[in-house]
């Protein structure tokens, strides 16, 4: 079992396991986590994010170290694009990158949320390796006695006035005379940017982006020898339950009686409508849970709609109005106007339900309030910084003396990107009560009923083609409950400090009010989106604050406008009696999203027709196709189905996705990525919804909540578009989660001549459809 | 005293007979292969040879482990060294071809479902050395308690990989 020393001056987060200590070429960075007692109390010393050595260090014997405050979540772009990346600028072998220490709070120096990972291009590491290849440079100069214009580095080592050298032996024993500029909040959301503009190495002699390199992490983790945070043990550490509220809005009313004959080891820790048990062996956690769990009374609360009436909640009883209204800062003309005088006209109204992150693991962290007031966590978060300034607040003590280290662990897909995940600051809490560590497993069942989920939305379309096949006016408005609900959990239960609970506008991003989806028809005349904002569902009549609580999932957001955008487009086509695809491209002028629709149409086989499928007989055949433009890239999909008439079952044959990022940093690795988002995607569509009655989830696990099994996949065909010309590099998988629905509705409706514009297309649903 | 074979080694635990596996295999035998995804059997995270036949540690009390046989992820490439015979050197710089092919085919994502993944397929090689795509899908789907779930959606990637590790396997065995 892996016990961590906390305070061990090697990382075990290296893939190459450190034999031994390393001499640190330059700059020598003192002992990681090490502490200081102050009047303040103690704390923990942090990497100073102005010195190189705090992202890069390049040792003696030529391996090189790099730290990023982002963590792997299973893309796996921090074993191998920012490797990549990070050894183009510096001209060396990626080989030689043998360590990355990521998401650790005081062992990286830049923070921000595991999302957006390549950051249109400029993640932080690669404007440290431009400034840190220019030090060395100016380091070369020196030592070598040649004009740095007269330097040349290939493979790490450095050549100039016909002498050569290491970058081993260049820096041994040096301190390199060089600051990174920074600026930001290494606590807010995005952490701390690396300013300025270092000379970055031309596109065009790239040796190492743009080839496969292998996720270094995989070896690890199939061979079992990898640290994930389920294996985290501390000496003395207890296993801790939690015994959540009944329901989402019930107080305590009286903890059960721990039966101490039973569980003579157990202890009882209640604070506020927090009840948690803890033990030295997890299954006398677990059996004494339940027994308190039994005993434990807590008031009635019916404040949900249940889902039966979400849609109409939404419709109805919703404020929309308290938040400012967005608009597409891509609108033209007059959309009124223009809809009198349309040939044909469309008016629809589309609904997508809320849908859990469901990690395939459940949220689990060990928490260690020390006697000297320092606190550990060992957590699996997307956002270590913000987690580390929301247990810091809840505690009402200084960050400095938070620390929290990230480990390996199932996808959150979103979830925890504002710090937490839900059990981080149960563990804290139970830790300080009983002045041991303590480990928080939530339940299957605590993790679909207390985590967050991805919101629910509607739509409003209307829109009118003209006589030529051509849109003469689109308008849509789109409805959302706020997101990005990153309060502890544990901590509002308790009744300890959080931040504020998401309003109208939805906490940081504006996440519920704001324009997510950017438009990509720009040869379309008249245009005119919008974006309302609400509160979460249930939250101010919640005696506990609580509701729905949501939480960005992959392409947070934008999933909820290109559903009913793109199946909008596909029926504004069949309106005007063109091929969908071709419709598209008609109303384009931008080439890259000509280029990706054209991809499409090709690797696909579609079809090119201006009249549906619309077969005959029992079992019926379609395509569909949608469009997403992201973080800089973007994407096309073709979706083929059949659907059987008389059970409503729909079955994806296959999913074709086109993708142009720009600079295709690692086609293997994204391919995988695409591979994997397209069939969540297709599980989201076919068969995922949040059930809640009116008190809370009642989707409580893989039954209640089922996602899409092996035997159900389709054939996934993914070709990617390089475009070294564009000159950046744009973002990986995530927008194909959101590719899938749009394109599979559009299938259904060219088979069937039915549209169903509700999420997700189960068959109780496509059968009612079919009837109507 | 609870004695089983785990991994080829006999091991004996001091637990209460009705603590499911999982946790006698992760707490008490330090073997964190197999992981908690559901405690319920409807995922496949938790995954163990019992007798050479997959079952879910979750939900598998420890007392029905007793006298058997069990294998765990980190006992796979033992596992393969036994069956095909390798020298003690051989075996441990040895993965089970299973594992290899899982790095070769870049099959996990986040990688928190592969454990039960590859103890499936090991399950499954072994009764079919060749299966087709369809024979892959239903061991996955509907051989089990339940369908192995993976999340992140790596069963493209998965279905690969056991077919590069069926290619191996047949390929030293006749060798």
């Amino acid at each position: 079992m892996s016990t961590v020393q906390p305070n061990e001056s090697v990382s075990r987060r290296g893939f190459v396991k450190s034999g031994g200590a390393l001499f640190v070429g330059f700059g020598f960075v003192g002992a990681e986590g090490a502490q200081k007692a102050s009047a303040a109390g103690v704390t923990v010393e942090k990497l100073d994010p102005s010195k190189p050595e705090s992202w890069i260090e390049i040792h003696a014997d030529n391996t090189i170290l790099i730290r990023t405050g982002k963590s792997d979540f299973g893309q796996g772009t921090v074993f191998t694009a920012y490797r990549q990346i990070v050894a183009e600028e510096l001209c060396v072998p990626f080989e030689t990158i043998t360590t990355v220490i990521s998401g650790d709070t005081d062992r990286t120096p830049d923070g921000g949320g595991t999302f957006d990972l390549l950051m249109h291009g400029m993640p932080n590491l690669r404007k440290a390796a431009a400034y840190v290849h220019q030090g060395l440079l100016d380091l070369a100069s020196q030592q070598l006695g040649v004009a740095k214009d007269q330097i040349s580095v290939n493979d790490g080592i450095v050549s100039g006035g016909g002498k050569t050298v290491s970058y081993g032996d260049l820096v041994s024993g040096k301190k390199l005379n060089l600051t990174i500029p920074v600026q930001g909040d290494v606590h807010s959301m995005f952490g701390l940017v690396v300013s300025g503009d270092p000379p970055l190495k031309p596109v065009g002699e790239y040796t190492v982006v743009g080839k496969s390199f292998p996720n270094s992490v995989i070896v690890s983790k199939v061979s079992a020898k990898e640290t994930w945070v389920t294996d985290v043990r501390l000496p003395g550490m207890l296993h801790g339950r939690v015994i959540h509220p009944k329901t989402l809005g019930s107080k305590l009313i009286s903890a059960g009686t721990l039966d101490k004959t039973k569980f003579p080891n157990a202890q009882l820790v209640v604070q506020g409508n927090l009840v948690g048990v803890v033990a030295p062996t997890e299954w006398e956690a677990i059996k004494a849970a339940q027994q308190v769990a039994s005993g434990t009374k807590w008031t009635e609360w019916k404040g949900l709609p249940g889902d039966a009436r979400l849609y109409q909640f939404l419709k109805e009883d919703t404020d929309w109005k308290k938040a400012p209204i967005a608009k597409a800062t891509t609108n033209k003309g007059d959309a009124p106007a223009a809809l009198a005088s349309a040939a044909k006209k469309l008016s629809a109204t589309y609904q997508l339900p809320y849908v859990k992150h469901a990690p395939i693991g459940p949220t689990m962290a060990v928490g260690d309030f020390r006697a000297d007031g320092t606190v550990y966590v060992y957590a699996h978060t997307q956002n270590a910084q913000a987690l580390r300034t929301g247990i810091a607040q809840m505690l009402s003590i200084s960050p400095d003396q938070v620390v929290v280290r990230t480990f390996a662990g199932p996808g959150h897909y979103g979830r925890s990107n504002g710090g937490n995940a839900g059990a981080e600051d149960e563990a804290v809490i139970l830790s300080k009560a009983v002045g041991k560590p303590v480990r928080v497993q939530w339940t299957r069942q605590d993790d679909m009923q207390w985590s967050t989920q991805s919101s629910a939305a509607i739509s409003d379309v209307q829109l009118g083609v003209d006589a030529n096949g051509r849109l003469a006016s689109y308008e849509i408005s789109h409805y959302m409950p706020a997101m990005q609900d990153d309060r502890l959990v544990g901590a509002v239960l308790a009744g300890l400090p959080v931040m504020p609970a998401p309003n109208e506008i939805g906490s940081l991003f504006g996440m519920a009010n704001s324009m997510h989806d950017p438009w990509v028809y720009d040869a379309a005349p008249v245009v005119l989106e919008r974006a309302y904002g609400g509160a979460q569902v249930g939250q101010s009549s919640s005696p506990l604050n609580i509701g729905l609580r949501d939480h960005s999932l992959r392409t947070p957001g934008q999933y909820q406008q290109n559903f009913p955008r793109e199946l909008a487009i596909t029926e504004a086509a069949v309106l005007a009696g063109v091929d969908p695809l071709q419709f598209r491209i008609n109303h384009a002028r931008e080439k890259r999203v000509i280029g990706v629709l054209e991809s499409v149409r090709e690797a696909s086989g579609w079809e090119t027709r201006s009249t549906q499928a619309r077969g005959s007989g029992n079992i019926r055949r379609g395509q569909g196709v949608s469009v997403m433009f992201r973080s800089s890239t973007y994407w096309a999909c073709v979706a083929q189905v059949v659907v059987d008439m008389t059970t409503g079952v729909i079955k994806v044959e296959k999913v074709t996705v086109s993708v142009d990022p720009g600079i295709v940093v690692n086609p293997a690795q994204l391919k995988r990525q695409i591979e994997g988002g397209s069939v969540m995607g297709v599980s989201m569509t076919l068969l995922e919804e949040t059930h809640f009655n009116e008190s809370g989830i009642t989707a409580t696990d893989w039954r209640s909540y089922p996602i899409l099994p092996m035997a159900d996949i389709p054939e996934i065909k993914v070709v990617l578009i390089n475009r070294p010309e564009v000159g950046t590099y744009g973002q990986g998988s995530e927008a194909a989660n959101a590719l899938a629905a749009p394109s599979i509705a559009g299938a259904f409706f060219d088979a069937t001549g039915k549209i169903a514009r509700r999420l997700p297309l189960k068959p109780d649903y496509v059968q009612a459809i079919l009837k109507a | 005293m609870i004695a089983m074979v785990v991994n080829g080694v006999k091991r004996e635990v001091q637990a209460p007979s009705a603590t499911p596996l999982l946790y006698v295999l992760r707490n008490d035998l330090e073997l964190t292969g197999p992981q908690f995804g559901c405690g319920l059997a409807q995922c496949g995270a938790c995954s163990v040879l019992l007798n050479g036949k997959e079952v879910r540690s979750c939900i598998t009390p420890v007392s029905a482990a007793a006298g058997k046989e069990i294998t765990t992820l980190e006992g796979l490439p033992a596992r393969w060294a036994t069956q095909k015979g390798l020298s003690e050197a051989d075996a441990a710089k040895t993965l089970h071809p299973i594992q290899d092919a899982w790095i070769e085919e870049q099959t996990p994502l986040c990688g928190f479902c592969q454990n039960g993944m590859m103890i499936k397929a090991t399950e499954l090689l072994e009764h079919t050395p060749s299966p087709s795509v369809a024979e892959i899908k239903a061991a996955f789907t509907t051989s089990g308690t339940s369908a192995h779930l993976c999340r992140c959606g790596s069963y493209t990637a998965i279905i690969e990989a056991v077919q590069r590790a069926a290619s191996a396997m047949s390929k030293r065995s006749q060798a």
